[in-house]
């Protein structure tokens, strides 16, 4: 190795000394770009143990449906949102996570944006009819967790959503 | 005999994948022949034909290979010159692989005379570098720009699991960078291309991490109850702009990376997020939704109290934009009916220019030269990455398995 870099600076001086002045010569070593790789375990799902089961099965089936790029809760959506806030207020003890999504078209991060506005929109109806912020986790997975893999307007409207768990 | 036929071209083929479809080129390409370069016969051969590839894949070069040539010199005293010129041959390349080095030459056929000679020193196990650092020389002698054959492409797949993955800007030697079982986003390189920033959701919200990639030390950015997503690194890379949601709405902050201090940069209760930082540093553009849908604005960091100024106002959503090096235009998402392309706009005309043409096309990212723009598309419901070059040629990165997204283009590593 050595001896070849030797032997190319000596050709090297040799062209310097022939070329003329519009040649260009350069001389560079290549970048190694190592890459070491870094694998992650989840979180273990969030603990449940303040859950009230007798009235989980209220919230199982809570989700909420919104229109393309839309945030707002549609006459049935409030229907739905009505049972949840009456059952959160019999169960006192029961916390609940409201996760929004969108459905894929639209760049990610303002679809991760958009579900979070959906998810706030719930969580201000429940604030509205009496349950405590502190009961309340807000969060988005944007277009990132779909329900139907579709590529058509029925496949979207299930995944613009809000899920009450 | 049949086999042996599959097995002679089989290195054709191999090669002939890294292009796949390359739609549209230049209509006065520039003609260089290149010559296998010599030296040990397996390594000449697949370093010419990275080379070749990458030259072809810019969209300005027309590439003439041995068999294409009247006359094959090894070196500078077996070149007549004529032979070339009767091709309407531009430019000859020359070398020689050596040890693991590579000495090239560039000639200029109508001149008669050499323009360049290079040495390109390898480290083991690189060659695939040590061609693209011959091809970037060949590129930026004959078109007067930095080449980009050897910068990297950033970028999330999913099929059972998330990967963040790093690769060749032509698609090939991948390396994960980090695997997950959950949603990985928004991956985005460090100005000295030496870490990445990135959403993860392996902590059950959206998280921002930074990552070295050479040793894979890794790093919340910030510690928050609520979710934090959109990272964007300033040119110099002591700050970081992110996307908070402490008030329950998407805000953009600035994050001073050595003191950990935070500066809010919006106020509205509508979205605003996916905010990019200026070349010099100087502004940021965002999206915001402030307007009933969707617009890029721009705020002027060097003004106290500087109001967001609308930079788009054609159609109903303009998202993800991202400047061009010489800052004199922007890239963004742009929808039309219900197609959502690659577009851009030059700061100095009034009107937008269409990159692509498909449905769903997203997360453009320009090359560090700012020539070629490579974005995710959807084919057949399947994630694919694609590139379309200022000079009009269109090509597609190799498929991979599971879908692949969010390309996220380095900076210059030569």
């Amino acid at each position: 190795m050595f001896f070849s870099k030797f032997n190319f600076n000596l050709i090297f001086f040799l062209l310097l000394l022939t070329s003329c002045s519009s040649m260009n010569v350069t001389e560079e070593t290549v970048y190694s770009g190592d890459v070491k790789t870094v694998q992650v375990q989840a979180a273990s799902t969030i603990e449940s143990e303040d859950i009230n089961y007798d009235s989980e099965a209220v919230f199982a089936n809570a989700t909420i449906y919104f229109d393309f790029d839309k945030t707002e809760l549609t006459s049935k959506s409030l229907q739905i949102l009505k049972s949840v806030a009456d059952a959160l207020n019999e169960n006192s003890n029961l916390n609940i996570v409201l996760a929004g999504h969108a459905d894929e078209r639209g760049t990610r991060e303002y679809n991760l944006a958009l579900g979070q506005r959906r998810a706030e929109a719930v969580s201000q109806y429940l604030e509205l009819n009496g349950i405590k912020k502190n009961r309340i986790v807000v969060k988005s997975f944007g277009e990132e967790m779909p329900l139907a893999l579709g590529n058509d307007e029925e496949s979207y409207a299930k995944n613009r959503r809000v899920e009450i768990n | 005999m049949k086999k042996f036929f599959i097995l002679f071209f089989l290195p054709c083929f191999l090669y002939a994948e890294l292009i796949l479809e390359i739609t549209k080129g230049t209509d006065d390409p520039y003609k260089v022949a290149i010559v296998q370069f010599n030296g040990e016969e397996k390594l000449s051969s697949e370093i010419h034909g990275i080379i070749i590839n990458n030259l072809k894949r810019s969209g300005e070069f027309k590439v003439f290979t041995s068999s294409e040539l009247l006359s094959i010199p090894s070196k500078e005293s077996e070149i007549i010159f004529n032979d070339f010129r009767i091709l309407n041959i531009d430019y000859l390349v020359l070398g020689s692989v050596l040890n693991g080095d590579i000495i090239y030459e560039v000639y200029d056929i109508r001149k008669g005379s050499k323009i360049r000679t290079s040495t390109v020193y390898g480290i083991p196990n690189k060659n695939r570098q040590l061609a693209h650092y011959v091809s970037d020389g060949i590129y930026e002698e004959i078109t007067g720009i930095k080449g980009i054959a050897s910068t990297k492409i950033l970028y999330v797949t999913q099929d059972r699991n998330y990967k963040l993955i790093v690769a060749d800007a032509d698609g090939k030697n991948e390396q994960i960078l980090l695997e997950s079982s959950e949603p990985i986003i928004s991956p985005t390189w460090s100005p000295d291309s030496r870490k990445v920033a990135y959403v993860s959701f392996e902590t059950g919200m959206a998280q921002v991490f930074i990552q070295n990639i050479a040793n894979g030390e890794r790093e919340i950015v910030i510690e928050n109850k609520n979710q934090i997503s959109s990272p964007a690194w300033s040119p110099d890379g002591k700050f970081l702009s992110l996307t908070l949601y402490q008030d329950g709405n998407a805000e953009i902050y600035i994050l001073n990376l050595t003191n950990k201090n935070l500066t809010r940069l919006t106020n509205h209760y509508s979205i605003d997020t996916e905010s990019t930082w200026s070349p010099k540093g100087s502004k940021i553009m965002f999206t915001s939704g402030r307007s009933g849908s969707p617009q890029l604005y721009e705020l002027d960091l060097r003004k106290y109290n500087a109001k967001p100024k609308r930079i788009t106002f054609d159609g109903n959503y303009n998202a993800k934009g991202s400047y061009l090096p010489n800052s004199d235009g922007i890239v963004f998402v742009h929808r039309t009916n219900s197609n959502f392309q690659i577009a851009m706009k030059y700061f100095d005309e009034n009107f937008i220019r269409p990159l692509t043409i498909s449905q769903m096309d997203e997360s453009p990212s320009i090359s560090p030269n700012g020539n070629v723009i490579v974005y995710a598309i959807k084919d057949s419901g399947m994630g694919l990455l694609a590139g379309v070059t200022l000079s009009g040629a269109r090509f597609r990165l190799p498929a991979k398995n599971g879908a692949v997204r969010e390309p996220s283009w380095s900076g210059f590593l030569r």
